[in-house]
């Protein structure tokens, strides 16, 4: 299994190395931002450890480039700032996982294996109805202006649900059904207030109601 | 507008504008006084020629419409001090002598009442100005014409000259007003001065905080002021505090383990090997804490946090940290919305909660934002397991400095429990059964700067 471990620190990319090769990865390693990107690009990876704070560059802008031109491997960020916000940004730029250092090298693989095995379950797809594309492995929506909204897990099989046939009516019991594993009891005002929520994402229009009969999705508008 | 800038000093302001304004008024109230004094100075001739003009006809009723008897020389006049003319059928009287080419021209005419008339080239002795009452009557079938007629320059003389004495004490008045207006600003100021004196001293050191009995209008400032000095000593006490337990606590093992490698004769047995593990834990357990630590901001007048935004953002990296479990949120907060809390606060205490019901639900996990009463309410439910009973009251409050605690054993509940503190909130949690667990943080939406 291919892995690039982008770090700067020599000495902890010598020892990381050594141990993730000992697990059964062939390790490329390189140091600088500028490097991580060409290999990212060319060269077939499984995955990669990422670090954040490199010597020419941002770890988070070499992510960016590399989500920007399809290199889809899993990707777990290394650094220093433990903070949540910087957590945030990395996942948002199109990090799998994220571990502050100093970490358990033990951790770090379990890790690397579970994104993986994560990252193998996918099909590098996004479904798009409309003016609306909806990333599925993200579980992102992505507007026809260019603007990116992150979704709950029930936002997202709620959209996803209603982008799968659309033009097709879905009731209220039909849609709790598909979300059934959320709550305990789900009424059909949680459905409501879901179907507000997506409505101020993808526009009133786009999913719309019939009244006695339930929500569905207009491709048309 | 220049003349308002902000920046310009109180008292300028107050100056140009008052002084001006004082000024124009008293001139105006100079120029309406000069002209209600030239309309009731000609009322009140006008009444009395009137009078005159009443009491003449009298006599002349009384004596029969003959003018002869009337030929008393110059004693109308001197009763009166007026000049006046009648012109009966075949007499005309005019007195005194040198009003007549004035006076004579007059009778002929065929107006009767108030007549104003000016003559620009008088001759001498003769009047320039003058103000006469006309009056025509019949006495059986004669004829009569009274005028009776006064020198209004002579008049105005006094008048002006009244005017001008007006003028003087007007003069006065201003600078009487000058003075009260210097006055009252320089007392309004005071409060300015020595809130200046009062900073400069506070930059001495000579005082730590600025006396808060000063008028009104400034208590607020110097409330905040002294607050402000307050949090940044507590920062500076707190910052000190944290470097002196930091340094104590990561020098001595730093020591330890510097002293091993430098001795180079000795081996490194697996034993000291993981000895030298653990002080470099000890290390990285203590920064960890007091970094955490000295990130808080606490309440802070000017910070705010969008929870909704923040939580939303939280809740969709835990989804993808933890693939198989559902985050939601349901909220009654609008979207807009601003909580009093620093971002970096609310985000730790939303992740941190956040991460732990991640890490014991077995499902799902949710978040509920509220508002009620000038409260933020915010519950983390999950279906996990939660803890024993016994430990319940304990959680996050065991009493353990955030420095003594294990990362991964209580840490982010410790720095969510003191954070929650320092915004005078409360953290609980309550267990239903084994299959819901529920953090509850409550903290007030003080308004501070009230």
């Amino acid at each position: 299994m291919r892995l690039l471990l982008v770090e700067d620190d020599r000495l902890l990319a010598e020892g990381l190395s050594s141990q993730l090769e000992k697990a059964g990865f062939s390790v490329d390693v390189t140091g600088m931002a500028k490097e991580a990107i060409t290999l990212g690009e060319q060269e077939d990876y499984r995955v990669a450890v990422l670090d954040l704070g490199l010597p020419d560059g941002n770890g988070l802008d070499v992510l960016r480039r590399w989500r920007g031109n399809n290199a889809l491997f899993p990707v777990l960020i290394l650094t220093a700032r433990g903070d949540w916000h910087d957590k945030v940004s990395g996942l948002k730029a199109g990090a799998d996982d994220y571990l502050a250092k100093p970490f358990q090298t033990e951790e770090l693989i379990a890790r690397l294996h579970a994104i993986v095995r994560r990252s193998e379950g996918r099909v590098q797809s996004s479904l798009k109805v409309g003016k609306v594309e909806l990333d599925e492995n993200r579980q992102n929506l992505k507007l026809v202006d260019g603007s990116e909204h992150s979704l709950t897990g029930t936002e997202f099989r709620l959209l996803r649900c209603l982008m799968s046939r659309p033009g097709q009516v879905f009731s209220k019991e039909q849609l709790m059904e598909q979300l059934y594993n959320l709550n305990e009891s789900p009424n059909e005002n949680t459905i409501e207030a879901y179907i507000r929520r997506l409505r101020k994402l993808v526009g009133p229009d786009t999913i719309a109601t019939r009244r006695g009969q339930g929500y569905l999705f207009n491709d048309t508008v | 507008m220049t003349l308002f800038e902000q920046s310009r000093s109180v008292r300028k302001t107050l100056l140009i504008l008052l002084l001006p304004a004082g000024i124009l008024l008293m001139g105006l109230a100079w120029l309406v006084h000069g002209l209600l004094l030239e309309r009731m100075s000609r009322t009140f001739v006008e009444s009395r020629l009137e009078d005159e003009v009443a009491f003449l006809a009298h006599q002349i009723r009384l004596s029969g419409a003959s003018l002869e008897t009337l030929q008393t020389g110059d004693y109308f006049e001197e009763v009166f001090h007026h000049a006046f003319a009648i012109q009966g059928p075949d007499h005309t009287l005019i007195s005194p002598q040198q009003w007549e080419p004035i006076l004579r021209p007059l009778l002929t005419i065929n107006q009767e009442g108030t007549l104003r008339k000016t003559y620009p080239n008088a001759a001498d002795g003769a009047p320039s100005d003058i103000l006469a009452v006309r009056k025509v009557f019949q006495v059986g079938d004669i004829a009569i014409v009274i005028i009776v007629s006064e020198d209004m320059a002579v008049l105005q003389d006094s008048q002006s000259e009244l005017h001008a004495w007006t003028g003087v004490v007007s003069m006065l008045l201003i600078l009487l007003l000058v003075a009260v207006i210097w006055i009252g600003i320089t007392l309004a100021m005071r409060p300015v001065i020595s809130l200046q004196t009062a900073l400069r001293k506070l930059q001495g050191g000579v005082i730590t905080r600025i006396d808060e009995r000063t008028p009104e209008e400034f208590q607020p400032l110097v409330r905040q002021l002294n607050q402000l000095l307050d949090t940044l000593d507590q920062r500076l006490e707190r910052s000190r505090d944290a470097l002196a337990n930091l340094s104590h606590s990561v020098k001595t093992p730093i020591a330890a383990v510097r002293q091993i490698l430098e001795d180079t004769e000795r081996p490194l047995p697996l034993a000291l090997r993981e000895e030298m593990a653990a002080r470099l834990n000890d290390i990285d357990r203590q920064l960890e804490a007091e970094m955490r630590r000295s990130r808080f901001a606490g309440p802070q007048v000017g910070k705010s946090a969008q929870p909704v935004k923040q939580a939303r953002d939280l809740l969709w990296m835990l989804g993808r940290l933890y693939p198989d479990k559902t985050f939601e949120l349901s909220t009654g907060v609008s979207e807009e919305r601003r909580w009093p809390v620093e971002e970096h606060d609310l985000n730790e205490i939303l992740g941190n909660l956040l991460d732990n019901a991640g890490k014991w639900s077995r499902r799902c996990i949710e978040l509920s934002l509220r508002e009620t009463r000038g409260q933020m309410r915010i519950v983390i439910s999950d279906d996990g397991p939660g803890v024993a009973e016994s430990a319940l009251g304990s959680l996050g409050t065991r009493g353990l400095r955030l420095d003594e605690q294990t990362p991964g054993h209580g840490l982010g509940l410790a720095i969510v429990s003191e954070i929650v503190q320092r915004y005078q909130g409360s953290l609980a949690f309550t267990q239903k059964d084994s299959q819901s667990f529920m953090a509850t943080v409550e903290v007030p939406i003080e308004r501070r700067s009230d």
